[in-house]
């Protein structure tokens, strides 16, 4: 805030309808791309970002909706990369840049950043002042459908091309896209989506930059990006200084069979916040690899977005508290070259682990581990009359419980937001199985003071021959307590046979067959317990036993009371 | 002497509008809202109009009693009956989190508890062949547990009964038959279409205002007639038709948004009447603003609806209009955060304590007080004059947001108070381009519809904002919403899943379901209206072959392919830009729309006539753009006659609003006595 005396100075009623405005026009385009996309990776698992960044590609302003992996500034990074190759002289409003690079972004190839340049004027005169900028989930680009050893087996890389350039479209990339993908309706569908929204968001952006002015416009921003520092400095004060640890393990990654550390280390220093993560797990083999900006910063950015500022908008003014210390050839610094398909998989964990270290520095802000999995689960084969099916479900589970409520759930896991499950009759009808039971899993919370949320269980009865891949991790470590909560259940795949009685678990498999009549029983792991169990309230856990939330044989046990033979609860003296 | 009567009743007032189809006289009056009686209040209004229920011909009524149950948390004891393995969708939902960075988010708890949840051996494929029969005697001892836990009414929801709704119709008269008394409700008599979640919830939602609603209007009903009307007594349905008592109180879900749709309905009537293709219908309350899009004199209607928003609320699968709602209404807080930044809303103060200036104990500003710190509102005046607002109290309260801004002293003031309208401005502006947005539509090709208490006081503002060149608003804006009841159509609303590619193999399959589902509406609406002329409207949802959104596709004639088919493409392209003649389309469901028309009052009788002064006042109001207080003229609504023009600042006042003409607009009084405001003049341009 130092520079402020030296800025022209700008009424802070004028600065609120601007910022206002900004938020607002994202949240447009947000809807704009929902209406107009072809694939359920945007309208229904919504698998993009909308973003406006300044002219040196910060960040200022970011739809509020989307994927919290975006929230990290997904789109900065790729506009500063073509600042950096193109430099702005060779930037032009009218031009459109794509990019998926695995050394920028450091996600799997599939996300693409799509920008293009605002001018001072919406005619396009005058200097460029920002970028209109979206991230996209595209549905399809080339690439292995099953495991990868590095990521030229996951499909195209485009590292900040030109599509359009001076308000024409290069036909030349457009063929090279369109002739690299599985699904080009779908993909040149969204790719038209996307399109329309960097223009429609920029014409909105331009629209306000000619009603107040260009210069207000400019120290509009940086006060924006100044008061959002100034926000996070103030939240970071209120928290104890300290170093923070917490250290956990990820079964495998997929390929072996050795636990994956995941060591994480916070420093909360006056006004600031380091996350180290020094002592994570080296690159590994198996595709869970991410890059120091698509995966150590991303991480750390969504677990400080969850604890200290949830309710400030994300730009790049938030995140200047928060210092990161990864030394390369991490899982979440890769190298470009290392596997990524599946680079998500370690962030949910990644994301507990420091919300964990927390626990003491922030005891009313932090909540219990949640069941922290993907728990991919997918049916693939081909039906009797020849046409092959694919059917992706995944597993909810249980969220932590926290300082004033129990855990929440079953939902997906902190990588995700607004993803549904898929209805069960929707499934029956294109699947060959049917669901038997899909029911909450008693007992899969952990216990406490406030109890963890619970899983749930989905029987499936195979109905014709298929094959099965499942992805369902922290079995071994399961979601943890927080202050003295317990664990919660961790989930599981198993396959039975009831013919022969036997029961195999299958929580990594990579198409293994099933037969019909067989039955695979998903059941996902439960959220980590708040404070101590001799802490819960009667009448809470009395609610628990007679909702079927918590057994009687549980309540006894774990939370040490009585039961009578009314199922009335009591705690000894 | 035979009025048509309206009644709405909302959190704070209950509003009567009667029309004397003879003499056209109307009458409009408003009373407080009588919690524990609602009949009360309605009797009030009917003395204060002047009127007695025997003069009532019909009576169309709306109101808020199912929403406030859902939000309230004050239903029924209802208990809940699925197909074994399945009582905890009601509880999984969808597993989503809508709010993304809420570390602690919590979704509502489901309506009915996971004790009163209970399983029945049955099950049925996703084709409706009964894979296992319903095991009838483990219902009886079902009833029998039903007994024992005393609840008030269940819902019966089995898997796959979209398509065959057998076991749920047999289960759901064998409970009704075993538990007097007690209502009982099944999915299919709902909703047709599959999604077990959205199923459940929906019968969920069904049996827990049941029990409620039943009694609500039996009792009404009886009431009314102890009282000498004859008549028969309509419900205001979301989809915005009118419901016969019979069929709400099966489907009591269907008043969902009984109480903001009548404005919607007027305000399709007007633009139909006044040829505007395209209009934003524009509500602004106490405690949200409201927008929906009327094109060509209809609205649109969503067939999934949240009680309680997405973020938290569970869905209803029946036909409500779509609304988009912001939390600004002339009582949402103005505040400062930690940054120094101010904010506006979503907080509302609501009607108690109120904002600052009706001196029932607020002490926050709110936009209602910005307003009357700038002239806008004449502190004499509000609401007829019932009550004096406080100037000098909303001034103090602004100056308590101006001073930490750096704005000091009166001018200070002012400025602050502008800036709170100006984003109260920006957010519902944001409402209004969502609603259009999300339909690829541009709202400068809208004319804007503005009222409700707060609506004719910003509408101007608005229409600016979004490059709006036309704000209209209707007689009565503050009692519009009672208007627009009177003018609302008998409408049902059946859909069913049907699937299939678009071929000419499945248009006689096609036809015949919409035979089926037109013969069925037709009958009802001959039995609970007495109609004779009954219109339809049919639409489909559709999509490309392999895709998984659907698109709803007015369906003109059912038999010709190549009709169906171009309407989708039509759609299609308006929708996504573009559209792909050579790929094949499937159909996904089907929904059928049926319409008998009631008596309409003429709208050119709705505004009272009166022997107030055409001669203005004037006083002083504030506008930045001008640099201070300008003195605007002030009308007296009444007086103006078709016509009449003149140029801004001007503030026409009526009972219960204000409208504001911005300084460089000007207005006129349209053929329907409705005030047209154009506000496309650029500033400083030649008058």
């Amino acid at each position: 805030m130092t520079h402020q005396a030296s800025r022209p100075t700008i009424d802070p009623i004028t600065l609120e309808v601007i910022r206002y405005g900004l938020i607002s026009t994202c949240n447009q385009i947000d809807a704009n791309i929902k209406r107009t996309a072809f694939s359920p990776y945007i309208y229904e698992y919504n698998d993009f970002a909308v973003g406006l960044t300044d002219i040196d590609g910060r960040l200022v302003a970011q739809c509020t909706g989307g994927m919290p992996p975006f929230v990290a500034d997904s789109v900065g990074t790729a506009v500063r990369d073509g600042l950096k190759i193109y430099g702005l002289d060779r930037l032009y409003h009218g031009d459109v840049i794509v990019c998926n690079h695995a050394a920028v972004q450091g996600q799997h190839l599939n996300n693409t950043v799509m920008y293009t340049p605002i001018a001072e004027h919406a005619d396009g005169t005058g200097k460029l002042i920002g970028f209109f900028a979206i991230n996209v989930h595209w549905i399809d680009i080339g690439g292995t459908m099953t495991h990868s050893n590095d990521i030229f087996m996951e499909g195209l890389q485009l590292r900040t091309v030109k599509m359009w350039s001076k308000g024409e479209p290069i036909e030349e990339v457009y063929r090279i896209i369109e002739n690299n993908t599985r699904l080009p309706t779908e993909l040149m569908g969204d790719i038209e989506a996307q399109l329309a929204g960097c223009f429609l968001g920029r014409s909105l952006v331009s629209n306000l930059i000619e009603k107040y002015g260009a210069d207000t416009f400019r120290t509009a921003i940086d006060i924006i990006l100044d008061q959002a520092e100034a926000a996070a400095r103030a939240h970071i004060r209120a928290l104890p200084d300290g170093e923070y640890i917490h250290e956990t393990w990820l079964d495998n990654d997929g390929e072996g069979d050795q636990p994956i550390p995941i060591k994480v280390k916070v420093v909360v220093a006056g006004d600031e916040i380091t996350v180290d993560y020094t002592g994570i797990a080296d690159q590994a083999k198996g595709s869970i690899n991410s890059g120091y900006h698509g995966g150590g910063l991303t991480t750390a950015r969504v677990a400080f977005r969850y604890l200290v500022a949830p309710d400030e908008p994300a730009n790049e003014g938030l995140f200047r508290p928060l210092k990161l210390i990864l030394p390369m050839g991490k899982i979440l610094s890769a190298d470009p070259t290392a596997p990524m398909a599946n680079y998500p998989m370690p962030f949910p964990t990644v994301i507990d682990a420091v919300i964990k270290a927390l626990e003491k520095a922030l005891p009313e802000r932090v909540t219990g581990g949640h069941f922290g999995t993907h728990s991919g689960f997918r049916l693939f084969g081909r039906r009797a009359n020849g046409r092959t099916f694919n059917g992706h479900d995944s597993g909810h589970g249980g969220w932590g419980a926290c300082a004033t409520h129990d855990g929440s759930g079953p939902y997906r896991t902190m990588a995700h937001g607004d993803t549904r499950l898929i209805p069960l009759e929707l499934q029956e009808r294109l699947l060959p199985f049917r669901i038997e039971s899909f029911s909450l899993r008693t007992d899969s919370g952990g216990a406490g003071k406030f109890r963890g949320g619970l899983g749930f269980e989905k029987k499936y009865r195979i109905l014709e021959d298929c094959l099965l891949q499942t992805n369902l991790d922290r079995t071994n470590h399961p979601a943890w307590g927080v202050l003295g909560g317990k664990d919660a259940l961790s989930g599981s795949v198993v396959v039975v046979n009831e013919t022969t009685g036997e029961a195999t678990s299958q929580c990594k498999a990579r198409g293994e067959p099933l037969k019909a009549g067989e039955v695979v029983i998903l059941s996902t792991g439960g959220g980590g317990g708040y404070g101590p169990v001799e802490e819960r309230d009667l009448a809470l856990l009395q609610r628990d036993l007679d909702e079927g939330y918590v057994s009687r044989a549980a309540a006894q046990n774990t939370y040490n009371v009585a039961v009578d033979e009314h199922g009335r609860v009591t705690r000894p003296a | 002497m035979s009025y048509a009567v309206a009644v709405d009743i909302g959190g704070t007032f209950t509003d009567l509008v009667g029309y004397d189809h003879e003499t056209r006289r109307v009458a409009y009056t408003k009373s407080a809202t009588t919690y524990g009686n609602f009949v009360e209040g309605i009797l009030d209004c009917f003395e204060k109009a002047g009127l007695t229920p025997d003069q009532a011909h019909h009576i169309n009524h709306g109101t808020t009693l199912v929403i406030n149950a859902y939000i309230q948390r004050r239903g029924a004891r209802a208990a809940l009956v699925t197909t074994r393995g399945f009582r905890d969708i009601l509880e999984i939902a969808r597993g989503n989190r809508p709010d993304p960075f809420d570390l602690h988010y919590k979704r509502d708890e489901p309506l009915i508890p996971r004790s009163l949840r209970f399983e029945a051996p049955e099950r049925i494929d996703t084709f409706g062949k009964v894979i296992e029969p319903l095991d009838l005697p483990a219902l009886d001892a079902l009833a029998e547990e039903l007994r024992a836990a005393a609840v008030e009414s269940v819902a019966v929801f089995f898997m796959n009964s979209y398509a065959n709704p057998e076991h749920e119709e047999i289960a759901a008269a064998r409970l009704r038959e075993r538990l007097p008394g007690v209502y009982v409700t099944h999915s299919t008599e709902l909703t047709r279409e599959w999604y077990e979640y959205e199923r459940t919830s929906t019968v969920a939602a069904n049996a827990y205002v049941g029990p409620q609603v039943n009694t609500y209007i039996r009792r009404l009903e009886e009431d009314m007639k102890a009282r000498g009307f004859t008549g028969p007594l309509f419900m205001m349905g979301s989809n915005g038709g009118l419901l016969s008592v019979d069929r709400t109180c099966r489907q009591p879900v269907s008043l969902v948004e009984s109480g903001p749709i009548g404005g919607c309905i007027g305000a399709g009537a007007y633009a139909e009447q006044l040829g505007f293709k395209n209009v934003v219908a524009f509500d602004m309350g106490g405690t949200t603003a409201k927008c929906a899009l009327v094109e060509n004199g209809r609205f649109n209607v969503e067939s999934i609806y949240y009680a309680n928003g997405y973020i938290q609320g569970f869905p209803i699968k029946s036909p409500v209009i779509d609304i988009v709602e912001v939390g600004s209404g002339g009582g949402s807080v103005a505040w400062i955060d930690g940054q120094n930044r101010l904010h506006v809303g979503p907080r509302s103060a609501g009607s108690t304590p109120g904002p600052v200036c009706y001196r029932r104990g607020g002490t926050e500003a709110t936009v209602t007080d910005a307003n009357l710190v700038l002239g806008r509102l004449n502190p004499e005046r509000f609401l007829g004059g019932e009550l004096t607002l406080d100037t000098q109290g909303a001034s103090e309260a602004i100056r308590r947001l101006a001073e930490p801004l750096g704005f000091g002293g009166d001018e200070g003031v002012l400025r602050t108070a502008d800036g709170v309208l100006a984003l109260a401005t920006v957010t519902m502006a944001g409402a209004i381009r969502q609603v259009s947005v999300e339909h690829g539509l541009d709202p400068r090709d809208f004319v804007l519809f503005s009222y409700g208490g707060g609506g004719p006081l910003h509408g101007a503002a608005l229409a600016r904002e979004l490059s709006i060149p036309m704000l209209v608003i209707p007689p009565a804006p503050g009692n519009f919403s009672a208007i627009g009841m009177l003018l609302a159509d008998a409408r049902i609303d059946l859909s069913k899943t049907f699937t299939g590619l678009l071929s000419a193999e499945v248009i006689g399959d096609l036809q015949d379901a919409y035979a089926q589902m037109e013969t069925e509406a037709a009958a009802s609406l001959a039995k609970e209206f007495g109609a004779q002329d009954v219109f339809f409207e049919r639409h489909a949802e559709m999509r490309y072959l392999g895709q998984r959104h659907n698109i709803k596709v007015p369906v003109e004639q059912i038999g010709d392919l190549n009709a169906i088919r171009a309407a989708f493409e039509r759609d299609y392209k308006r929708r996504y830009g573009h559209s792909d003649p050579n790929n094949p389309a499937e159909l996904q469901a089907l929904h059928l729309s049926a319409f008998a028309r009631q008596d309409r009052p003429d709208l050119k009788n709705l505004i009272i006539d009166s022997e107030v002064a055409a001669t203005p006042g004037s006083r002083p109001i504030y506008f930045r753009e001008k640099g201070g207080f300008v003195d605007a003229a002030v009308y007296q609504r009444e007086a103006l006659a078709i016509g009449f023009r003149a140029d801004g600042p001007a503030v026409i006042e009526e009972y219960g609003s204000t409208s504001l003409v911005g300084p460089d607009d000007w207005f006129e009084i349209g053929p329907l006595r409705e005030i047209r405001v154009h506000c496309d003049r650029r500033q400083g341009e030649q008058k």
